[in-house]
């Protein structure tokens, strides 16, 4: 099985864990992206959410579990087929809250091209924007080093 | 065409529309967002339609370039199937009848 270790910077990543945790319970609850079941009826609308909220809950919970003592010790979080489906996916999840509740001040094109002032932005904004950034390099790295194993799982 | 059952069966035409809006086609449509990756999005079109690259590449910059991509056509069910997958990768996905049809 492939497996990719990836060795971060604990003083540089280690404050942006607080982001993600502060998203948790929201992540926890409502869907990260816009959701619209293809039928009107309320219960069908209802377990349809509740199974999306379920499933991202489960994912983000894979993501967490990346930084626990082995990080905190050594710098260190790995990727295989085991863990990366879900972590790909609760990097999305997580970046478009972050979208949302922080960085509403940036336009579309600025974040898609990555092209933002960081100086110009206040402290809170700019560790979310980082976190941004962060999630999306933890996201390329699997889709680039673990494409395989995700599409063949 | 009508036939003379169905006009003489009140019955008969309510159940004949609701059978040709079964069988009506319906697509699965990916709309654009500022957040997911490129390289993300190829990938779910992969995994999850089954596209070679170049296809799932091709859908990826429709979605980019146009705000929207037809990712597939055919029974709401499965069209069901593929749009909750496809919100649990988080992308916005949605269902919609086929009017090419």
């Amino acid at each position: 099985m492939k497996r990719i270790e990836v060795r971060l910077s604990l003083p540089v990543v280690a404050p942006l864990l607080d982001v993600i945790k502060g998203l948790v319970d929201d992540l926890k609850s409502a869907p990260a992206a816009p959701v619209s079941p293809p039928d009107a009826d309320d219960d069908f609308s209802s377990e349809w959410t509740r199974d999306l909220v379920a499933a991202q809950s489960s994912d983000v919970q894979m993501l967490l579990s990346l930084f626990g003592t082995e990080f905190f010790t050594e710098g260190v979080v790995y990727f295989d087929q085991s863990n990366a489906e879900a972590i790909a996916r609760s990097c999305s999840a997580v970046r478009l809250r972050v979208r949302e509740r922080y960085l509403k001040g940036l336009s579309d094109e600025s974040l898609e091209a990555g092209e933002v002032n960081l100086a110009a932005l206040d402290e809170g904004v700019r560790k979310a924007f980082t976190c941004y950034l962060f999630l999306a390099t933890i996201q390329e790295l699997i889709v680039q080093h673990l494409e395989e194993s995700i599409i063949g799982s | 065409m009508s036939s003379p059952a169905g006009k003489s069966n009140p019955l008969s035409q309510p159940q004949a529309e609701s059978e040709v809006q079964l069988d009506t086609p319906w697509r699965v449509v990916v709309l654009n967002d500022p957040v997911n990756l490129m390289s993300y999005v190829v990938l779910v079109f992969m995994k999850v339609f089954g596209f070679a690259e170049a296809k799932a590449r091709k859908h990826m910059l429709e979605v980019h370039e146009q705000g929207r991509s037809v990712l597939w056509s055919g029974t709401r069910e499965t069209g069901e199937a593929y749009v909750f997958t496809l919100q649990q990768w988080h992308l916005t996905a949605i269902l919609e009848p086929d009017e090419a049809h």
